[in-house]
């Protein structure tokens, strides 16, 4: 728009003076007097002459340049008093807990110099049991995250907290005077103080009323257990204690209600050794190939409207009623399933994922005849983490939409974006007089609310927990608020007129709730200090929380258990589930949560983003997952590469429309297509802004209730060409001995089946067997040996589910750089641990051999992965195997990367001149080289780049220059910390006690890391293993790291 | 008499070495000769020693051989041994075969240059030198006899300008000293 | 007197020549002024030069990572043009040093400029090592010197240390044997000067040279010595090169035929660009008389050889492979001829193993044409056998995992056309200051090898 302002020389144009006119056209407003000064006479011979004009020109370029030579002072200051607990060089650890409405984790958070630096699991926490996800791990990023508000503010400008309380305490009491409804919108709160401001809150404001809104809801599962148990709950499951797991559509090992807690039960049940020679045999229906699919030892894919049906026929086969239902694809599959089932009784568990209550009550029904209830499903400590009402928020909006609602406070959820009628939402949201959002940043919702008081981010804030019945967690600050941000508890009460802060409120209410009923410890400040110390309180019974004497009732969550008769009508929930599998028509679509971004709640963070997907290898973008056979049908590209350009559809359903690009999935049934939440943000920040597209937006609604699992879709043709940029671009192990795989029955029999000796004929007399020896005894050299240390790990891959929470914590752990989406398309992504994901082919040796294939067209066959249900996945996780005869060692001309006196391969960073040769001869690839300069480039705008996020470097850990090698160093910084405080305690360090950033974060302890000269140590016990093998050993490079065979519980087949 | 230099001008090298066969015969000391390119069995002929540049060279390797030896044991075995790769630095001898190409070239390397330097030397030719060729043409197509007569006591100039002469000479010119 | 050898063979030097004709032939492109083809050539290699240079800098300014490389391949494009280099650096010193010894005269017409080629081509070749590096500025330390930060020394076990000491040694050398030959034409050239200008210069360049009898006798001496030195030294230069890959463990790199296959190689892609330049020069400074068919025929005889030799190897690779029943070796191989970069394996064959098998046509092995044409489809299939080697290895190697391409930026390109420019420059400079021929040495010969003979009448 151009500007239309005008502005006047002086006053004289304004009136238009006479003169003025005259002069307007000249230059000056009055003749200059340049005759009258170049005729001056004297100018001829003033004493400045060329000379003096040309030094005094000299002089000022020469200081000029010297100025700008100077180089800026980076000042350190010190600590003017050294506050007591901190000594510079040493981390200190705080108990903590996370939760962001959907995951709890209780945690220890690492600070240095009083800055958050690395989120690890809490061991003592006996659900996570020291155990995190990806997004724990990450979220300690987010706290540096640039885009979170530094202020509070008011119709979109910045404003002080006091006017913000002035305002907002005005509004809700005139609206409170004139009966007008206040709305508290909230995800799931699990903290009982939370719960008790917001009780405080509802009695200042009598007319408030709490909506619960979980953006990806299990509501079904508590409402079929109100059916089927007469409560509404969700109980809390034992994979441990399953011999049989039956998952239909059911991601429990990573986004399923507590996934940590439910991947170690699982994991801890399948490890095997010399002693447990038992593991549980795990089956997985479903459609979309998950995380937990691709660990299950038999897959049936079907598509999403015939789960359910799936689900009826096992339990009529299993008890012989006949509940209505329909065919599926796989009838005989299925039947199998149900006759193997019925051989578990009492040690089988089944699970569900889907937000049908009619589905639910049949799984219940299958656990009860099954009798899991009370061996496999405690319905005594039932899981809080998932209470919203998808009815309840539908009926908020429509109350907004009729004007009826007058305050709307909305805290940790962000309904814009993730309700499917998010627009709907946003002008309805327009129509509340007094909208407030507690929001740390200005998202889709906040932006549109009148006021944001935003929230401090969980490492700054004080906060309490009860996840499930007894489990009681505190989360104390760790670092100061970066921005003037505070609590949404205090905001609550302070609106309430309550001006405690956070910490004295918490500690009363403990003190009130929950010391008052735990005597074993004296006086409340000791109890106070060691449950802080610990970061957690596990009470063997539940407080009711209308019981505090100070503040009335908090509206429970849960209903409390009524007397109801069961109203669980198993042939009503059979036909609405076969009426609404019929009514599926056109193609079917799976909205799913990616294991790393969730539903996209930290989804401006660029460790999360740049995770790969542990199943297609995919980074920084979601896609429209497609079978691969039907898109080759349709002439889509089903290859990926730098220069493969995927082919972009658009997945129609009635109005809506997402535009994405296909992506191969195998595994997934023809006519069913799977997008992933999270993406297509448009107000999260830099980093997630304009990725991808929302797919929260096709989620349907079947009877209160948001269904994942949607119908009617159309997909048109390609309408373009897209890259995307995955990590891993070829999927099949081209029938190599990479990972070592048998099934259980094989293992019973030879616990060394699939793990056979690799013998190398030679004509040796004095090695191996008639001449044939290991590649290890065969030597040119003598070998060096390690006196002191000998540090090595070993991966149980029978334990490793694939989640890469391990690829975050090293992240987080080594300053690895992000790259960012279109390295990684060029295969220079940096992370220093990767997950190696191999689908089966339908071709190998032995088809080739029966077929008569030859090896060209058998190795063409072999890159393609099989299509149907035998389809097998498996995970590696691959990080410097840390050679003894390391031939990246040899290469290097300047001896930049030695080997350690504690036999660590490691690199010297200001040594390298980067010819790169290390890599090229590293048979793992696991060396990463720095191509840019990434923290001072502005084209790698991440977190290394950003003032804010530089925070999160871990000092311990250089960050490598441009034109360096570098990789995995086995948390050298680690054993280093680890040997000294030992040294303190002159003794050497005890197995266990160093742990690697990988194995510390691992859910299921896949990873073992120790002492190799230790002869107890675990991961001594692992070389002796005889799973035990070492990756590539034919290369003879001796790797520190060795793996564990893979073991399916399955019949003995012909190994593939 | 006076001394005198005496250039004896040919156009064929065979025509020289007869000349000078004849010379020699009568006694006469060719002091030397210049030519554009080596003329194959003169030097016998006007008395030229055989060069030893080439024993030279083979110490100048020798010198080579033994530096890198030396060089290679202290800097990976004597002074800072480290684990490369798993490779034995323990002693020399057993971390012998990954220093045999640096030995080869340095042992080339030492033998090339050495010898080169001292041929230079000994030539008595460097950048800046004057040339002292008696006549541009020598470097071109004509072959010149120096013969002094200080070297030649017994047999007078006019009888050592008659030989040329006559053995086909096809110019000859005389210098005061 | 013994004129009469010449009827034997062909003569290697045509038309009437007196050893004044000599020089007067050789001299005329110093001394005369340079034509307009000249002027072009020299412009658009100078321009080429500058280009490269600026694509250089744009790396170092920014990054390795703005080449095509990635985290499988490591190297592509840079090593890729090291070897084709150092490869074509190969026939100078092998024609000067390893034919004098085997007293092969026809050598002499076209050994100066062939180690010319040879000094230029090592030049480029040894920028790419450097310009590879992620820290070019570190350069230094590949020289066993003391690191800064205590006695840390050079690693004498890697393949890339020795590559270090090989190429200099082999520039350093080729250049001295080169510059002892040139002494005495400078020396001829020095005294034909009329302007003292370039009298002076020359005079500087010929050292002083007089061409006494006893300067000769050392000159012959110092000949031999060097040329049995180099024969070793080039057959080791890229013995050495080779082992940069013959002593790692990527499948198609771990090959103990590397080290006589790439000799052969390197011989058959020097004498490739030798043909390629004298067919051009001997056009341009009408040396026609000097570098002959005879010369031609008898380069294109050594190119059948080596290119038999490169193409038993390529089989014997194949066949070993096979044999092995090493599955990663197998499908290495396999992969080169049916994977992705298919094309790249079949370029190589046709260029290095099929079209030299053309000359055993006499009529072909005598055509300069034919000649000109196969010899550029060598240097072509020189440089794809390299970028088979190193990109198709590499990216596919043991781990499935991470197989990934190569892609060249435009940055790869304009580096690699940067150094032909360089080439060219030097070479066109060379062709227009030096005597492109050993002019007195091919005196020597000129009675024996001359056509028509004219001897100096008394």
């Amino acid at each position: 728009m151009s500007n239309t302002k005008k502005y006047w020389k002086g006053i004289e144009e304004l009136q238009e003076t006479p003169e003025f006119l005259n002069h307007k056209q000249n230059e000056f407003a009055e003749e200059l007097p340049v005759d009258k000064f170049l005729g001056d006479d004297k100018l001829v011979n003033t004493n400045t002459n060329r000379r003096d004009f040309l030094k005094v020109l000299g002089f000022s370029v020469t200081a000029a340049s010297l100025a700008a030579c100077e180089t800026p002072v980076r000042k350190a200051i010190p600590y003017l008093n050294k506050p007591e607990e901190i000594t510079p060089g040493v981390a200190n650890y705080y108990a903590s807990s996370y939760w962001d409405g959907q995951d709890f984790a209780s945690v220890v958070v690492k600070t240095r110099e009083a800055r958050p630096i690395k989120v690890d699991g809490n061991e003592l926490c006996s659900i996570t049991s020291g155990g995190s996800t990806a997004r724990v791990q990450a979220s300690v990023l987010s706290l540096y995250d640039s885009n979170r508000l530094r202020k509070p503010q008011m119709n979109g400008k910045e404003a002080e907290w006091s006017t913000v309380d002035k305002e907002v305490k005005s509004k809700l009491e005139a609206t409170a005077q004139r009966g007008g409804n206040i709305r508290i919108l909230t995800s799931t709160i699990i903290s009982p103080s939370i719960k008790a401001a917001v009780a405080e809150f509802t009695i200042a404001y009598p007319t408030t009323q709490v909506v619960t809104y979980d953006a990806v809801s299990l509501k079904a599962i508590a409402d079929a257990h109100l059916a089927t148990h007469g409560k509404a709950m969700i109980p809390t499951y034992q994979f441990d204690k399953a011999d049989f797991i039956l998952g239909i559509g059911c991601d429990f090992l990573t986004n399923w209600l507590s996934p940590v807690e439910y991947a170690r039960q699982y994991a801890s049940k399948r490890k095997l050794s010399k002693d447990k020679k038992e593991m549980s045999r795990h089956v997985q229906i479903e459609s979309l190939l998950s995380l937990t699919g691709s660990n299950a030892d038999k897959r049936v894919a079907l598509k999403p409207s015939q789960l359910g049906l799936a689900a009826i026929s096992i339990y009529n086969k299993l008890t012989g009623s006949s509940i209505s239902t329909a065919a599926t694809d796989k009838d005989n599959a299925i039947s199998e399933v149900a006759k193997e089932l019925a051989s578990y009784k009492g040690k089988a568990l089944v699970v569900c994922g889907i937000n049908d209550p009619a589905i639910q009550q049949v799984v219940n029904a299958i656990n009860t005849y099954l009798g899991a209830y009370g061996n496999t499903i405690n319905t005594d400590v039932i899981d809080y983490t998932r209470q919203g009402n998808d009815a309840a928020v539908a009926n908020l909006v429509s109350e907004m939409n009729a004007g009826s609602v007058d305050a709307l406070i909305i805290h940790g959820t962000n309904p814009v974006y993730s309700l499917a009628n998010g627009d709907a939402f946003k002008t309805a949201l327009s129509k509340v007089d007094l909208s407030i959002s507690l929001s740390d940043v200005a998202d889709e919702t906040a932006s549109a609310c009148k006021i944001i008081a935003p929230n401090s981010h969980f490492l700054e804030s004080w906060s309490d927990a009860n996840p499930r019945t007894g489990h009681y967690t505190l989360g104390q600050p760790v670092i100061n608020p970066l921005g003037s941000t505070r609590e949404a508890l205090v905001s609550l009460l302070n609106w309430a007129g309550n001006t405690t802060n956070a910490r004295d409120y918490i500690a009363k209410y403990w003190e009130v709730m929950l010391y008052a009923t735990s005597a074993e410890i004296a006086g409340f400040s000791t109890f106070w200090n060691k449950t802080l110390n610990a970061g957690l309180l596990v009470k063997s019974t539940e407080i009711v929380t209308n019981s505090v004497p100070t503040v009335p009732p908090a509206p429970s969550s849960t209903p409390a258990i009524s007397d109801i008769k069961p109203v669980a009508d198993l042939f009503a929930a059979g036909s609405s589930i076969v009426s609404s599998a019929k009514s599926a028509k056109g193609i079917e679509v799976v909205i799913y949560e990616k294991t790393g971004l969730g539903w996209g709640g930290q989804a401006n963070n660029p460790w999360l983003q740049e995770l790969p997907d542990p199943v297609t290898k995919v980074t920084w973008d979601n896609y429209v997952l497609m079978n691969p056979d039907e898109m080759r049908e349709k002439g889509f590209n089903v290859l990926m590469g730098q220069e493969q350009f995927s082919d972009t559809v658009d997945v129609t359903i009635g109005t809506k429309k997402l535009s994405l690009p296909a992506v191969a999935q195998p595994g997934l049934p023809k006519g069913v297509v799977a997008i992933a939440v999270g993406y297509g943000r448009t107000a999260a920040g830099k980093t997630a802004n304009g990725i991808g597209a929302n797919a929260f937006s096709l989620v349907g609604t079947s009877g209160g209730y948001y269904q994942f699992n949607v119908s009617g879709a159309s997909i048109s043709g390609s309408t373009g060409k897209y890259n995307i940029a995955a990590t891993q671009t070829h999927h099949t192990m081209m029938g190599r001995q990479i990972v070592k795989e048998t099934t259980l029955e094989e293992y019973k029999k030879d616990s060394k089946a699939g793990n056979e000796d690799l013998l190398l004929a030679t004509n040796l007399k004095n090695v191996g067997k008639d001449g044939k020896a290991k590649p290890q005894e065969l030597d040119l050299w003598q070998n060096f040996e390690y006196k002191n240390h000998f540090w090595n790990m070993a991966i149980d891959l029978n334990s490793c589910i694939g989640c890469g929470s391990c690829v975050v914590s090293c992240t987080a752990e080594n300053n690895v750089p992000v790259v960012g989406k279109d390295e990684v398309r060029r295969s220079r992504e940096m992370h220093w641990m990767r997950i190696d994901r191999y689908f089966t082919s339908s071709m190998n040796e032995e088809v080739a051999e029966k077929d008569g294939v030859g090896a060209i067209d058998k190795f063409l066959k072999m890159e393609v992965p099989a299509t149907d249900d035998s389809l097998e996945v498996v995970f590696q996780p691959v990080m410097c195997q840390h050679c003894n005869q390391a031939p990246c060692e040899t290469v290097c001309p300047v001896l930049a990367t030695t080997h350690s006196l504690e036999g660590l391969n490691q690199m010297t960073y200001n040594r390298c001149i980067g010819t790169r040769y290390c890599a090229n001869n590293c048979p793992y690839k696991v060396r990463r080289f720095n191509w840019f300069r990434y923290n001072e480039n502005e084209a790698f705008d991440f977190n290394m780049y950003d003032d804010m996020g530089k925070m999160v470097l871990n000092p311990d850990v250089t960050v490598r220059s441009r034109g360096v090698m570098e990789k995995c160093s086995m948390c050298v910084q680690r054993i280093q910390a680890g040997k000294l405080s030992a040294k303190k305690k002159s003794e050497r360090p005890a197995d266990g006690s160093i742990k690697t950033a990988c194995q510390q974060a691992c859910p299921t302890n896949a990873i073992t890391f120790g002492d190799f000269n230790d002869a107890n140590s675990a991961v001594r016990k692992a070389w002796n293993d005889e799973r035990k093998y070492q990756l590539l050993e034919e290369v003879g490079t001796q790797p520190s790291v060795y793996y564990l065979t893979k073991v399916r519980n399955k019949p003995a087949t012909t190994k593939a | 008499m006076s001394k005198q230099i005496i250039y004896g001008v040919f156009d064929d090298e065979e025509v020289l070495i007869s000349s000078a066969k004849a010379l020699r015969g009568q006694g006469v000391k060719i002091r030397d000769v210049f030519s554009p390119f080596p003329i194959h069995g003169l030097d016998p002929v006007i008395g030229i020693k055989p060069t030893r540049l080439s024993n030279a060279a083979f110490f100048y390797g020798m010198f080579g051989t033994s530096m890198a030896v030396l060089m290679t044991w202290y800097m990976m075995i004597h002074d800072w041994p480290m684990n490369v790769g798993g490779k034995p630095s323990f002693t020399w001898f057993e971390n012998m075969p990954a220093f045999i190409p640096v030995t080869f070239e340095l042992t080339v390397f030492c033998a090339a240059h050495g010898m080169v330097l001292s041929y230079l030397l000994v030539n008595k030719i460097y950048p800046g030198r004057k040339a002292h060729n008696p006549d541009p043409r020598s470097t071109d197509d004509m072959f010149i006899m120096e013969i002094q007569t200080v070297d030649n006591k017994k047999v007078a100039g006019s009888e050592i300008i008659s030989v040329l002469r006559n053995t086909g000479a096809i110019e000859i010119n005389q210098k005061e000293l | 007197m013994s004129h009469q050898s010449a009827s034997v063979r062909e003569p290697l030097i045509l038309g009437e020549k007196t050893y004044h004709q000599i020089t007067e032939d050789i001299a005329k492109p110093i001394e005369g002024k340079a034509n307009n083809l000249f002027k072009i050539l020299f412009t658009i290699s100078a321009l080429l030069a500058l280009w490269g240079v600026a694509c250089f800098s744009y790396t170092i300014g920014t990054g390795i990572g703005v080449w095509g490389l990635n985290k499988t391949v490591g190297w592509a494009w840079d090593i890729t043009n090291f070897v084709w280099w150092v490869g074509i650096g190969h026939a100078g010193t092998l024609i000067s040093a390893i034919l004098l010894l085997f007293r092969q005269r026809w050598r002499m017409s076209i050994n100066r400029s062939a180690e010319a080629m040879t000094i230029f081509a090592v030049i480029c070749a040894a920028l790419f090592p450097v310009m590879h590096m992620g820290r070019v500025w570190l350069a230094y330390w590949v020289l066993p010197l003391p690191n800064q930060f205590g006695s840390l020394w050079v690693n004498f076990n890697s393949p890339l240390l020795w590559d270090v000491f090989a190429i200099s040694t082999y520039f350093t050398v080729s250049l001295v044997f080169w510059y002892t030959g040139l002494i005495p034409d400078f020396a001829t050239i020095r005294d034909r000067q009329v302007k003292p200008k370039m009298k002076r210069i020359y005079s500087i360049l010929s050292f002083g040279w007089s061409g006494s009898a006893k300067q000769w006798s050392r000159f012959e001496e110092v000949s031999l010595v060097l040329a049995g030195l180099s024969t070793p030294l080039v057959l080791s230069v890229h013995t050495i090169v080779s082992m940069d890959f013959a002593t790692s463990v990527i499948p198609g790199w771990h090959t103990t035929i590397f080290p006589p296959y790439f000799v052969a190689g390197a011989v058959f892609s020097g004498f490739a660009m030798v043909l390629t330049l004298l067919i051009i020069m001997r056009k341009v400074l009408h040396l026609e008389d000097y570098i002959t068919i005879a010369h031609v025929e008898s380069m294109n005889k050594i190119i059948i050889i080596t290119g038999s030799i490169v193409g038993v190897a390529y089989l014997t690779e194949l066949f070993v492979s096979w044999y092995s029943g090493v599955e990663y070796e197998q499908y290495a191989f396999l992969n080169r001829a049916t994977g992705p970069y298919w094309w790249s394996y079949w370029s190589m064959m046709t260029c290095n193993v099929i079209t030299p098998q053309l000359f055993w046509f006499k009529k072909i092995r005598k055509s300069l044409m034919a000649t000109f044409i196969i010899s550029i489809f060598v240097n072509i299939g020189m440089w794809f056998e390299r970028f088979v080697i190193i990109v198709t290895s590499l990216h596919r190697d043991y781990l499935p995992s991470s197989w990934t391409m190569f892609h060249p930026t435009f940055i790869d390109i304009g580096i690699f056309l940067g150094t032909i420019g360089i080439f060219f420059t030097l070479f066109l400079l060379f062709s227009r200051t030096f005597p492109v021929i050993a002019l007195n040495e091919l005196k020597t010969i000129l009675k024996s090898t001359s056509e028509n003979p004219k001897p100096p009448h008394h």
